[in-house]
């Protein structure tokens, strides 16, 4: 008798801590989805900060700064300095343009590659006069901002030691893009040594940032001065480069005869 | 079970979306910064670093949408990361700035004429509403996420009943 109340009470506890676990097993079974669900946003926190520092560090190894390989001008006219406006060809010639243009700016790239050598060659044959006003309207459109105005300053810093024209072409012949890294102040520094300027005033210029100021000083002006302005298709008014200036008109650009126009009817 | 089907054409849409735009920026990164940039919004310093991990965060978003993996943290990112470009066309628009977003590559200043903030706005918007959606009801059919339930919460219901 007491053998078998013993084995039924055994076997009550033994149904109990059996209900007993599997309660725990339950309950565990809802701690680990929990538990799932911590981890899983865990990784995804992970995954989403390894997307973003994979990315920064992408662009800042693929963001190489592109060369700036020299092209000279041989210039056979006069260039001097009036300001922060650098004016080259002969007092004498009949026809006088101003040019406004930025470093960086796509359009003046093209301006250059399709103008510059008919502008040089005007320039040789002393028909023409340009004042070229070098700005830094697209400040913000360089990663890292500011190569117009570096870019623009040390152009300067060139023409204070009369390589204006070469330091001038090797800058448009070889444009950094748009949203992209411009050309590093080595590399504006050492363009000038690869186009021949071995004064050391045009380093110390280029690292100071000696001619910033006037490099903005041309950009304020221009923005300033309403004749400079040509029509938007939205219906205002705005400046933009490149900006070509003659006789107080600004010029058509999209008519690829205009300097031969100009000098023609100057001739007449 | 419905629902859940729903929910993932949902989830796959929004991980297209991503994965697209996420793509078309990674593609043309100076174009991305040009776009970024075109807010102005951020101090220059941070112009850079946003546009280069941008693409990458939301092609991130668009593959654990798309496997449908932590669906639930993706569509909150998601959600984050779509108020932020709402806001910024939003004050691009009340500032009279005249940018194209470059939600889908391309971007940055346009003509005056040719900006598209209303159209842009909407189309945000109703990836908000797919993306609020999942964090709701981030249950779908075909998603690592249900593969995880089963294993994770499997095993011990075997148990349960082998204990009774």
């Amino acid at each position: 008798m007491g053998g078998a109340q013993r084995a039924d009470r055994r076997r009550k506890q033994r149904a109990t801590q059996a209900v007993g676990s599997a309660r725990a097993v339950g309950s565990a079974a809802g701690g680990s989805g929990d538990r799932t669900r911590v981890v899983t946003a865990i990784a995804v926190l992970l995954v989403l900060a390894a997307a973003v520092i994979g990315g920064v560090l992408w662009q800042h190894s693929r963001s190489a700064p592109p060369p700036a390989t020299a092209q000279k001008v041989d210039a056979a006219y006069t260039v001097q300095l009036d300001g922060a406006v650098v004016v080259a060809g002969a007092d004498t010639a009949k026809v006088t343009i101003d040019v406004y243009e930025d470093f960086l700016c796509p359009a003046c790239g093209a301006f250059e590659k399709r103008d510059s050598a008919k502008i040089e060659q005007a320039l040789t044959a002393g028909t023409l006069r340009v004042r070229y006003h070098v700005l830094n309207l697209l400040d913000d459109r360089s990663n890292p901002p500011g190569y117009s105005l570096d870019a623009g300053s040390a152009a300067l810093c060139a023409a204070d030691v009369g390589a204006f024209p070469s330091y001038h072409a090797s800058l448009f012949a070889n444009q950094p893009s748009e949203g992209g890294r411009g050309h590093t102040t080595d590399q504006l520094v050492q363009l000038g040594h690869d186009l021949g300027i071995t004064d050391s005033g045009f380093d110390t210029c280029v690292r100071s940032g000696k001619r910033k100021n006037d490099v903005s000083g041309q950009l304020q002006a221009a923005m300033a001065d309403p004749s400079l302005r040509r029509a938007g298709s939205g219906g205002g008014q705005y400046f933009g480069t490149p900006t070509v200036v003659l006789a107080g008109t600004v010029v058509d650009l999209s008519k690829s005869t205009w300097l031969d126009d100009a000098i023609r009817s100057a001739a007449a | 079970m419905v629902r859940d089907v729903l929910g993932t054409l949902v989830r796959v849409g929004l991980a297209a979306v991503w994965l697209i735009s996420g793509g078309l920026k990674a593609a043309d990164p100076e174009q991305t910064y040009l776009a970024v940039s075109a807010f102005d919004v951020l101090p220059a310093g941070f112009v850079g670093p946003v546009a280069a991990a941008l693409p990458f965060l939301e092609l991130a978003i668009g593959v654990l949408l798309l496997i449908g993996f932590g669906v639930r943290p993706a569509a909150v990112a998601s959600v984050v990361l779509l108020v932020a470009f709402v806001a910024g066309v939003g004050q691009a628009w009340a500032r009279g700035l005249s940018i194209d977003c470059g939600c889908f590559g391309g971007g940055g200043p346009v003509d005056p004429s040719r900006t598209r903030y209303p159209q842009e706005l909407a189309r945000d918007l109703g990836f908000l509403l797919l993306a609020a959606w999942l964090v709701v009801r981030p249950r779908t059919v075909l998603a690592a996420d249900a593969l995880l339930r089963r294993t994770m919460v499997g095993q011990p219901a075997v148990a349960e009943d082998g204990g009774r």
